[in-house]
């Protein structure tokens, strides 16, 4: 299967939300979603849920007009809520059965979840009695009940601690393998790093970067280097860099201990090397190829302009 | 459907699982059951004011117990002697013991003493003074002795022109001799049972209708709307819980109501009959009430489903729901004024409008001349007005849907629904 979000655009009253935005994702394949806080990921979630209508632009799946109700989706809202005074199991059944699950299938599909994010024993209590990381779980488990071809997962990791986000890791890991369409939003790069092939970043409305992780990482970091020396503080080093070499390199951002620079055009490595390496005062410590985290394309393409 | 279905399973499972509506329901229908039992164990005439076969049956047969009764006492200053026998009083007045008094001071001390419970002042056979501290609503004293009075002044008449006073009774007190025909309904008959339904479909609009849009607020507030509206259509999840409450006021006003009926179908004797004019209820009486009582139900139960989804705080569904709340009890009291004029033209605009349908086509079907077709149009507009209203309800349910905050005025969302078309 595969899905496609075609320019989506989205006002409420005079505001713009959504610019246009437009991505894809097949299955056996996770889509990260990514953007800050009001950037317009729970908007293109909600559109692509049709709990909103966008004022333009297609969704569409396997080629044709996608309908939410007609294919077995679990979908994680970001305003998390089931029913704080009923039984689990009775609104997961219930949940399931909405979404056209037999009776029996339904109870055994409950049972399997909540058994797998390891709250089967609640499964007859009421969902208020729970500890808040436990309802996230349950309401992981309800999301999942219908056995969904798609899932949407919105924020999944908010609220859970590090051994529940590892389980919920591994769910998304098994949900991947068994060939569904995994598509969530997080502004946890760590987690979307770990099991995402293609992340979304929104911005402002806008997709300002889309496409394959790895790819982009390389491309990213092409041409920049990490590079630091020994018994030199950051600052001294940067401000070496820029006093000496300006005429091949520039600086682009800093790790905790190190310079990132890239080279300007036509500049080789070999020439940086030979160069630092003429400078009496400096020992090389660090001379490698910039590896980016998301985290740092994140903050690059999104915290530019603010 | 299946879905709905499921909805409405859920939905009544909820009302089901309700203690306090679990045990309300039993407690009433056994608490109004078992009141129309007690006439066969204890004397409730006393506490009713009705007379009950058991009252009767032991004033008359415990004779000689009667004494360890409480006693009245009644004073009386008779000069000209009329009352000579005593015997005469103490049979027209049941339980009285009379005290004969010199003078109208002494009579009127003695009420005042509250020696005794009150006092006539007999001047003549035409003319007497009745002396009481405080006039309760049900003194029958003065219409007694009225009587009495009257009975010696015939004999009086009688003995002073030498008539034969039991000819002249017979001939003057014949009696009229009359055989009541009512052809088509008796309203005084149908009037308290009419009354007693009419508050009770009114009390269970408001109760039900506002606990309809409170489960509606409270999926909004408990944030679970987003995953329903996403996994089902609104209509399946609001005409679900609409049905199920309705099915829930059926199972409770069927219980309770039929508790009593019952209770007093086996009872009515014990009773006297008394209660007839309330709880003999005819069969197409109550099919009307049912027919239009759910109608009724059903109508304002989705506008108030609707109503529940304008606010995201079950403390604002006051708010929202006021004009609605309005409108019950405009027609409430509209229908209750009219209730002796069942064929006036209010009542019968009232019986055709979806709004006030419920309580006034039920009246005039009670206690007014309608014909079949006027109740079949108003059953035909109501149930149009029924599907429109859950029409309307689901979309402004599903309009509702993620918008928080302060409640959204009622034009505001048709406006945008219309936008939204």
């Amino acid at each position: 299967m595969k899905l496609e979000v075609k320019n989506i655009t989205k006002s409420f009253g005079e505001k713009e939300i959504l610019k246009g935005i437009s991505f894809s994702v097949e299955s056996g394949k996770a889509l990260g979603l990514l953007g800050r806080n009001g950037a317009g990921k729970t908007t293109t979630i909600r559109i692509l849920m049709d709990v909103f209508h966008g004022n333009s632009g297609e969704i569409l799946l396997d080629g044709e007009k996608f309908n939410p109700r007609k294919v077995q989706i679990g979908y994680l809202p970001e305003e998390r809520g089931l029913y704080p005074k009923r039984e689990i199991l009775e609104q997961m059944i219930y949940l399931a059965r909405l979404r056209g699950i037999g009776r029996n299938q339904a109870v055994e599909n409950s049972r399997k979840w909540l058994k797998r994010l390891q709250v089967l024993e609640y499964e007859k209590k009421l969902l208020e009695t729970l500890s808040k990381g436990n309802q996230q779980k349950v309401q992981l488990a309800s999301t999942l009940v219908c056995d969904p071809e798609i899932v949407i997962l919105d924020e999944p990791f908010s609220g859970l601690d590090p051994v529940n986000s590892q389980i919920l890791q591994e769910v998304v890991q098994e949900l991947i393998s068994d060939g569904k369409i995994v598509i969530f939003s997080s502004h946890q790069m760590s987690y979307v790093e770990e099991f995402c092939e293609d992340v979304v970043i929104i911005n402002h409305g806008e997709v300002v970067l889309n496409g394959n992780l790895s790819e982009i990482k390389r491309e990213y970091g092409k041409n920049q280097l990490v590079i630091s020396g020994v018994g030199v503080t950051q600052a001294d080093m940067e401000a070496l860099l820029r006093r000496r070499l300006p005429e091949l390199l520039e600086i682009t951002g800093k790790t905790k201990e190190e310079v990132i620079v890239r080279l300007l055009e036509g500049v080789t490595r070999k020439q940086l090397f030979q160069k630092l390496a003429k400078m009496e005062e400096l020992e090389i410590e660090h001379f490698e190829t910039y590896k980016p985290s998301l985290n740092d394309i994140f903050v690059a393409k999104v915290g530019e302009e603010s | 459907m299946k879905r709905f279905w499921t909805v409405f399973e859920f939905e009544l499972l909820s009302y089901i699982k309700n203690k306090s509506f679990v045990i309300t329901t039993i407690l009433m229908a056994v608490l109004l059951g078992g009141i129309t039992f007690l006439p066969r164990f204890f004397d409730m005439s006393g506490m009713l004011g009705i007379e009950t076969t058991n009252s009767q049956e032991e004033s008359t047969d415990d004779g000689e117990e009667d004494k360890e009764k409480d006693v009245t006492s009644l004073g009386i200053v008779d000069k000209n002697g009329y009352f000579a026998d005593k015997a005469i009083l103490e049979q027209a007045f049941q339980d009285t013991e009379f005290i004969f008094m010199e003078s109208d001071t002494e009579l009127k001390q003695s009420v005042e003493e509250e020696k005794i419970a009150a006092g006539f002042y007999v001047v003549d056979d035409m003319n007497y003074q009745y002396f009481v501290l405080n006039r309760d609503m049900a003194d029958s004293n003065q219409m007694i002795f009225n009587e009495l009075l009257s009975v010696i002044h015939k004999q009086i008449y009688c003995q002073e022109h030498d008539i034969d006073y039991e000819t002249f009774v017979a001939d003057y007190e014949a009696p009229v001799q009359c055989e009541e025909k009512v052809l088509g309904k008796d309203a005084a008959d149908n009037f308290w049972y009419c009354y007693a339904l009419v508050i009770i479909i009114f009390m269970v609009i408001i109760m039900y209708g506002v606990m309809i849009a409170t489960s509606v607020t409270t999926e909004k507030s408990n944030r679970s709307i987003e995953v329903l509206v996403t996994s089902v259509d609104s209509k399946y999840l609001l005409f679900g819980k609409v049905f199920a409450g309705a099915a829930a006021v059926i199972v409770q006003l069927t219980l309770i109501l039929g508790a009593a009926l019952a209770g007093y179908g086996i009872n009515h004797e014990v009773w006297g009959n008394n209660l007839d004019i309330l709880l003999d209820i005819p069969a197409n009486v109550l099919v009307a009430f049912a027919v239009f009582g759910i109608g009724g139900f059903l109508f304002y139960a989705f506008l108030y489903g609707a109503m529940g989804a304008l606010v995201s705080k079950t403390e604002d569904i006051n708010k929202s729901s006021g004009t609605l709340q309005m409108v019950i009890m405009l027609v409430y009291f509209a229908v209750l004024f009219q209730l002796e004029n069942p064929d006036g033209i209010i009542m019968k605009v009232c019986s055709y409008l979806p709004f006030s349908s419920y309580s006034a086509m039920f009246v005039r079907i009670g206690m007014g001349k309608v014909a079949f077709w006027e109740v079949c149009i108003s059953v035909v507009i109501l149930v149009i007005s029924i599907l429109f209203a859950g029409w309307l309800a689901a979309k402004i349910y599903r309009m509702g849907t993620l918008r928080y905050g302060n409640p959204i005025k009622l034009g505001k969302a048709l406006k945008e629904m219309k936008q939204s078309e």
